[in-house]
């Protein structure tokens, strides 16, 4: 090859496959632990923002505002060294990212939740109650199911930005994919090798992500036309 | 048929407004055990809402309504029940009141046994067993032997709506509500689902029918109801209710046969 540079250098990536992997594997574990926690909290605040108290309806409506409203650099910085300074928290680095991006994702899911619920047709919670179902059994039964088959493509997405949005954790010091990929393009001087195949490995994991995402769709759609 | 003169449902004084809108403008209406009572009138004119009110799908706002001489409308002292406990308890009424809706309101991600069973199941505490072997007992009675493990999506309106029917049957209700339940339906499966009904009716429960099939209501009702801008115009037989004098009545029918 001489002396002059070529464009794409292999060598360095090739030989640093298993750090980068290794990020890759913690910035999907951050990411999946974060979406399944968000699910759950966001299914929550969903159900107070429906109740019929008003307190619960509010305490929703603010952790929704908020937790959509803050930047995820902000929030991951009053998480990580904020709680550690003002109640003594000291979250691992990791942990508080998880914590962080549950937190953001759960704003959001919180709201697709309430919608997926809202646009059950009435008409089934009716001959659900008009069975003498009780209205615990009626969501249980009827809503949820149904309102779970609408929110699976946005809840994909949801899962995706949370991927991507894990790159964020590499301020922090989690050893995740962007963080391993800036240590080596560092140690190397080779970003533009590094990050793109960064950028590959994301890409890779939405893509797979948007397929299984599909499959779920297709499979909860199966038998799922409005009468 | 098995009609007796034994008052079953009371409705006394039955006011419903939507905003200022009255709705229903003091209903009253006394149907005995196993009678077939058939509600006609114009669009709008408030069927659909007293039929809801029978099962407080809607809430009246004054009145009051007697199932077997029992109120569950006003407490001891005359006061009209609220809170969550009368919400629990309303469970207990609704399942012996089935209902029928226009557009079915089958639940599209249950197969039709699913459907039929989950009352059951849920209501009446039974084992997933024998919940299952009434339901698809139900589901032959109505035609559908064959369709217990089809979802709704593919089954045609006619059958969707069996369906609903053989839900609201398996609870075995003492009352059957049904909201026009052939007006969603192509023409050619109105009739089998009117055939339906006939054989109910001939079994002896108390059923209140909101129907636009004057011919049919004129065949199968003991008495008709003729509603208009939220008042009980005229009650009476088939016979009385095809000679009537009373103009509105009259002109609904002329206009309509
Ligand atoms: N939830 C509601 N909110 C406001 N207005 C309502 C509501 N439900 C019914 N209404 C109004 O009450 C009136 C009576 O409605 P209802 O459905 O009982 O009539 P109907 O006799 O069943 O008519 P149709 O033959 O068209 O079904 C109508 O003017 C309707 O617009
Ligand atoms: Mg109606």
């Amino acid at each position: 090859m001489g002396n002059s540079k070529s464009f794409f250098e292999f060598e360095a990536v090739v030989s640093s496959w298993d750090i980068l992997l290794k990020g890759f594997a913690v910035a999907m574990f951050a990411a999946t632990l974060a979406t399944a926690l968000a699910i759950i909290l966001g299914l929550v605040v969903a159900l107070m923002r429906l109740s019929t108290v008003a307190i619960y309806r509010w305490i929703a409506f603010a952790f929704t505002q908020f937790f959509r409203g803050v930047p995820l650099y902000v929030l991951l910085v009053w998480v990580y060294f904020g709680l550690a300074i003002a109640v003594n928290i000291n979250l691992s680095a990791i942990l508080a990212g998880v914590v962080t991006l549950a937190l953001l994702n759960a704003g959001y899911l919180s709201e697709t939740f309430r919608s997926g619920i809202l646009a059950i047709d009435s008409g089934q919670i009716e001959a659900g109650l008009a069975l003498g179902l009780s209205k615990q059994v009626v969501f249980k039964e009827i809503v949820l199911p149904q309102a779970f088959r609408i929110v699976i493509p946005p809840m994909g997405n949801q899962y995706v930005d949370a991927i991507k949005d894990s790159a964020i954790l590499s301020i922090i010091g989690v050893p995740e994919l962007m963080r391993e990929s800036q240590q080596l393009a560092n140690l190397y001087y080779q970003p533009f090798e590094f990050y793109t195949c960064a950028g590959l490995l994301y890409l890779i994991a939405v893509v797979l992500v948007s397929r299984g995402t599909n499959k779920l769709e297709k499979r909860f759609y199966t038998h799922s036309a409005q009468n | 048929m098995n009609r007796t003169t034994e008052s079953y449902i009371e409705i006394i004084n039955l006011s419903k407004s939507f905003g200022s809108h009255k709705v229903l403008d003091n209903i009253n209406l006394t149907v005995n055990r196993g009678e077939v009572v058939a509600i006609i009138g114009p669009s709008g004119s408030g069927k659909s809402t007293l039929l809801r009110c029978l099962n407080f799908l809607t809430r009246s706002e004054s009145g009051e309504i007697k199932f077997q001489n029992r109120s569950w409308s006003l407490n001891s002292e005359g006061k009209r029940y609220k809170g969550k406990k009368y919400e629990k308890s309303l469970s207990e009424l609704r399942s012996e009141v089935g209902m029928v809706f226009q557009n079915f309101n089958v639940f599209p991600h249950k197969t039709a046994v699913q459907n039929v069973e989950l009352g059951l199941i849920k209501v009446r505490k039974m084992t997933k067993n024998s919940a299952r072997e009434i339901a698809i007992k139900k589901l032959e009675q109505v035609g559908l032997g064959d369709k217990i493990n089809q979802y709704p999506d593919k089954l045609s309106g006619g059958q969707k709506q069996r369906v609903a029917i053989a839900r609201a049957l398996a609870l075995e209700p003492r009352v059957m509500l049904f909201d026009e339940v052939t007006s969603s339906l192509d023409p050619e499966l109105v009739g089998g689902i009117l055939e339906e009904i006939r054989r109910l009716a001939n079994t002896g429960i108390t059923m209140l029918v909101v129907t636009h099939e004057m011919g049919f209501a004129f065949q199968v009702a003991h008495r008709i109801v003729f509603m208009d801008s939220g008042k009980i115009v005229e009650v009476g037989t088939p016979d009385e209710i095809r000679n009537s004098q009373e103009p509105r009545t009259r002109a609904f029918l002329s206009a309509i046969l």
